[in-house]
């Protein structure tokens, strides 16, 4: 196993040994934000692309950011339901699940899609932080499963050559597309099931998704297919409006889907998970993440997450034991934080990108359309001037013309139409995170919206200020 | 089946069209990651401390071999070669018959009938279609530039090619070489010594600050690369991504991307016939708001762009008795547009109103979304000048562009700089409907410096600075 401390010498938990805190030792890691590799940024410009998601058709291309890790053996269900909050009962060949796996705090390791590819075999994508815990426990606890990974292309030394290819069909158009695609009506199945399609003489996995209320496809199957794959789909998408999505606009995706992406993986403190962390290498995800933004605390479990938190609550079933199963039974029936979209407030956006033509110092500098500057972000979120709670993942929308947050908030703050602050930028002029000019914090209004965040949520609860500001 | 020329593709197409339409996508700066940390701290570090800029990737090589190539490139050039030893270089500048610009790049002579030219394509082009046709007793070798999307694959150049600068540009070359490096003067080459390996070097230099641009064999340039990467640690050196390194011409002057004056004129005709479309000159693409469907108002001459003393009558080349007629005719002049701060908030500001009009989107810190960016310039009413590069400076806090304007304009003169395309843009990939917008501008001269920053820019700079 190639992610293994045994292998590579140093742990995490080594590191942790010479650093001063976890959290001093991600806010100044210099990784750099998140990669999304290999994808050119741009195949058109990233406004048009963003707006075919929503008015036509799109292609992702989700071959490099993610790791796979395929599971195979009788005990694979066994492990994945013994880790995982999701029930598993009804988790037949053919079903994908958002997969989520605690600590025995109930805090969130990390989460991604798992596929029920066969008989006993699954594949999990995602970010590596579940793939790590889930593999760990397989080595660790005895199960007669293997496991076999492959590594996302940022993790990669060498040409970026994966397993399989990866790609989603997306949009009002997505149906026509396939229909067109595949030379037959496409099926009628549920969200997160899949089927199998013929596509350019090959044959293609496909798992029933969707994005902006609209039916969409995510597709897979062997890498040397991937090219005529994409090929026969953006010459027959032409007639739909079809956009190939550059890396640039595919990161914000999440943002109008409502998905968070980065939560701070909950390893790093408590003797329950001292022996993993002797596990994981110093180099991995968990010891180079960066972690940046205006929330700090000295104490890293004030950065964890429940899947209360986001958004999660529905998966969570008591029908099977898991790790972290009675912390989350404690706090099931009364959540106190709820997952929110925030459409921040134009003029005070304006206000920051203004400073970089003033003789003032600048705000932190917004990236767009993505304005992440850390693998993990975490910015406060003020009401009145006390925190109640944090923004993770920023970016701006074409589609809604507006600079959008997912936040996190206490439930009191929830209600959309609520007005709070997210405070933008870091402390002190700024961590050394080689992402992170000096700068000076900012303070941005913002309306709590809900998520996935819509056209309509922003007429009905954003009307108000967006036409005051004028 | 065989390329159609730009010649064919012009039997059906006006020029003008061809390029605006094109759908080439953006101009990209290839390889080299957009940002090693960010690209505000990169474009100070030019300015404060020093920076390696990796230029192995967005340029074509091509290397002309033999009697001739002397002959070659002075046939072609306006510029003089009387003092044109071994290991030196120059700027080349062709012109075409009518004594416009074709393209311009360094040629390095790096040894007795051996030269290389390095730049954008369209000298390159033009240097091997003479090559070839011209009769002369030369080889051609062309290293083309890396593709603009690898999708993964590995990419091979023939050099690495990296330069050295900023203020503690100097302090490092010597620690690197281990002992003084001498400076000589600007454009002359010479050799040194990193990680133990013989280098060559041009002298060159930014903001006044001597520097070097250093090459080698492809194979060594991450042993050298880490090598520097590693000294230069304690001068504060910077690695510059692809999104800051196109803008240091911002602020140190020089244009590069003038539209290669090709497509008219029966005696470029042999030359279009031999440019397939795939070339530069065929499927790259012009934008902005500056539009004539007379392509030849996009042409501009050496004294336009700041090549005036370049154009030497010493010898006979392409293009020598239009420069001549042309010669002590006033000329439109290479100057630097301050952008008004207000207005760029403007267009910002569009993003942030659903149901208002969007602006074509202002791409930070390099603002381009073409090969070659024609945007008009307005005073009192009248077009008075062009804008060719835009982009922001982190250390001007200012958004710039490079361009030329009519000769009766005066520096600190405020001008109206039209942003976008007309119609709601052309069908290029890079454009998105959008709507133009006036952009207050003063005209500024090149290199902008913090002189000019504080006499002339003063007054509306502090209005928006608020």
């Amino acid at each position: 196993m190639q992610s293994t401390a045994t292998m590579s010498g140093q742990s995490l938990e080594d590191l942790l040994q010479e650093s001063s805190s976890p959290v001093e030792m991600l806010r100044n890691s210099q990784i750099g934000p998140y990669a999304f590799p290999v994808v050119p940024p741009e195949f058109t410009n990233w406004r048009d692309e963003q707006r075919a998601w929503q008015e036509s058709a799109v292609l992702f291309d989700q071959s490099h950011h993610m790791t796979d890790m395929y599971i195979e053996g009788p005990d694979a269900l066994k492990l994945l339901s013994e880790l995982g909050v999701n029930s598993v009962r009804n988790f037949s060949v053919d079903k994908a699940k958002q997969f989520v796996a605690c600590n025995h705090d109930g805090y969130v390791i990390g989460d991604a899609i798992l596929f029920h590819l066969a008989e006993h075999t699954f594949n999990l994508v995602g970010r590596p932080s579940a793939h790590n815990w889930v593999q760990y426990q397989c080595e660790t606890g005895g199960y007669d499963v293997s496991i076999e990974r492959d590594e996302r292309s940022a993790a990669r030394s060498g040409p970026p050559l994966r397993k399989a290819y990866r790609y989603q069909v997306q949009g009002p158009h997505a149906q026509e597309l396939m229909r067109k695609l595949t030379g037959a009506p496409v099926p009628d199945i549920r969200f997160f099931n899949m089927d199998v399609f013929s596509i350019a003489g090959r044959t293609v996995r496909a798992l029933r998704h969707g994005m902006v209320g609209q039916p969409g496809w995510e597709l897979f199957g062997p890498w040397e297919d991937g090219a005529p794959v994409r090929d026969a789909i953006a010459a027959a998408g032409e007639e739909f409006g079809l956009r190939l999505v550059g890396a640039k606009a595919y990161s914000t995706s999440a943002l109008e889907s409502g998905w968070i992406p980065s939560p701070v993986p909950s390893v790093y403190s408590g003797d329950a998970l001292s022996a993993y962390r002797r596990w994981l290498p110093a180099h991995g995800y968990e010891g180079t993440a960066s972690l940046g933004g205006s929330f700090e605390s000295d104490d890293i479990n004030d950065y964890y997450l429940t899947p209360y938190d986001l958004g999660y609550g529905p998966m969570v079933s008591f029908d099977h034991d898991f790790i972290g199963r009675e912390a989350l039974e404690a706090i099931a029936d009364d959540p106190p934080r709820r997952k929110v979209s925030l459409a921040w407030n134009g003029e005070d956006a304006m206000r920051a990108f203004g400073t970089l033509f003033g003789d003032s110092d600048c705000a932190k500098f917004i990236d767009l359309p993505l304005a992440n500057y850390a693998t993990l972000p975490y910015d406060t979120v003020l009401r009145d001037g006390a925190a109640v709670g944090l923004s993770t993942y920023t970016g701006y929308t074409h589609n809604g013309r507006t600079m959008l947050s997912l936040g996190i908030v206490d439930v009191r703050y929830s209600a959309p139409g609520t007005e709070v602050t997210v405070v933008w930028g870091e402390a002190g002029g700024g961590s050394s995170k080689p992402t992170v000019e000096r700068h000076a914090q900012t303070e941005i209004r913002a309306i709590v919206c809900p998520v996935p965040y819509s056209r309509v949520a922003r007429e009905e609860y954003a009307e108000g200020w967006r036409t005051r500001q004028h | 089946m065989s390329e159609r020329s730009l010649e064919e593709l012009l039997q059906t197409t006006n020029p003008v069209d061809l390029l605006r339409d094109s759908q080439i996508g953006a101009y990209v700066y290839p390889v080299v990651p957009s940002e090693y940390t960010n690209w505000r701290d990169e474009q100070r570090a030019w300015r404060d401390s020093c920076v390696l800029f990796d230029q192995s990737h967005h340029m074509v090589d091509i290397y002309i071999e033999g009697p001739d190539a002397l002959k070659l490139v002075s046939d072609t050039a306006i510029n003089t070669f009387s003092n044109f030893a071994v290991n030196r270089a120059k700027q080349y500048v062709p012109c075409s018959h009518d004594g416009y610009v074709i393209g311009d790049g360094i040629l390095f002579h790096l040894e007795q009938n051996r030269l290389v030219f390095v730049g954008r394509a369209p000298c390159a082009n033009w240097i091997e279609f003479h090559g070839q046709t011209g009769g002369y007793d030369v080889a051609i070798t062309k290293d083309d530039r890396s593709p603009g999307n690898p999708k993964g694959k590995a990419v091979n150049r023939i050099s690495y090619r990296f330069q050295i600068q900023g203020p503690n540009a100097w302090q490092l070359i010597e620690k690197l070489n281990g002992g003084p490096v001498d400076k000589l003067r600007m454009f002359h080459m010479a050799a040194m010594t990193i990680a133990g390996r013989q280098v060559r070097t041009l002298r060159h230099g930014m903001a006044g600050a001597p520097g070097l641009e250093i090459w080698g064999p492809y194979e060594e340039r991450e042993e050298i690369r880490e090598t520097i990467a590693e000294a230069g640690r304690e001068f504060g050196l910077a690695q510059v991504g692809a999104r800051a390194y196109a803008t240091n011409t911002l602020e140190s002057g020089w244009i590069p991307s003038p539209l290669p004056a090709v497509y008219t004129g029966e005696r470029m005709k042999p030359y279009r016939e031999w440019l397939s479309e795939s070339s530069y000159e065929a499927s790259g693409s012009l934008g902005g708001s500056f539009y004539s469907d007379n392509i030849e108002d996009y042409y501009v001459t050496p004294y336009e762009i700041g090549y005036g003393s370049f154009v030497n009558f010493d010898h006979d080349f392409i293009g020598r008795e239009a420069l001549q007629a042309m010669a002590a005719q006033p000329h439109r002049r290479k100057v630097t547009y301050a952008w008004n701060a207000d207005d760029v908030g403007a267009i910002f500001r569009s993003m942030l109103n659903p149901g208002e009009p969007h602006y074509k989107y202002i791409d930070l810190p390099l603002s381009n979304y073409a090969s070659a960016s024609f945007d008009r310039i307005v005073k009192d009413g009248k077009i008075v000048g062009a804008s060719m590069f835009a982009g922001y400076s982190y250390n001007e806090r200012a958004m710039l562009s490079l361009g030329i304007a009519d000769p009766d304009v005066a520096i600190g003169d405020e001008v109206t700089l039209v942003w976008g395309e007309e119609g709601g843009g052309s069908t290029k990939t890079t454009v998105e409907r959008h709507e133009q917008l006036e952009v207050r501008a003063v005209v500024s001269p090149t290199p902008y410096s913090q002189v000019v920053r504080e006499t002339y820019a003063e007054g509306w700079r502090s209005r928006a600075a608020r």
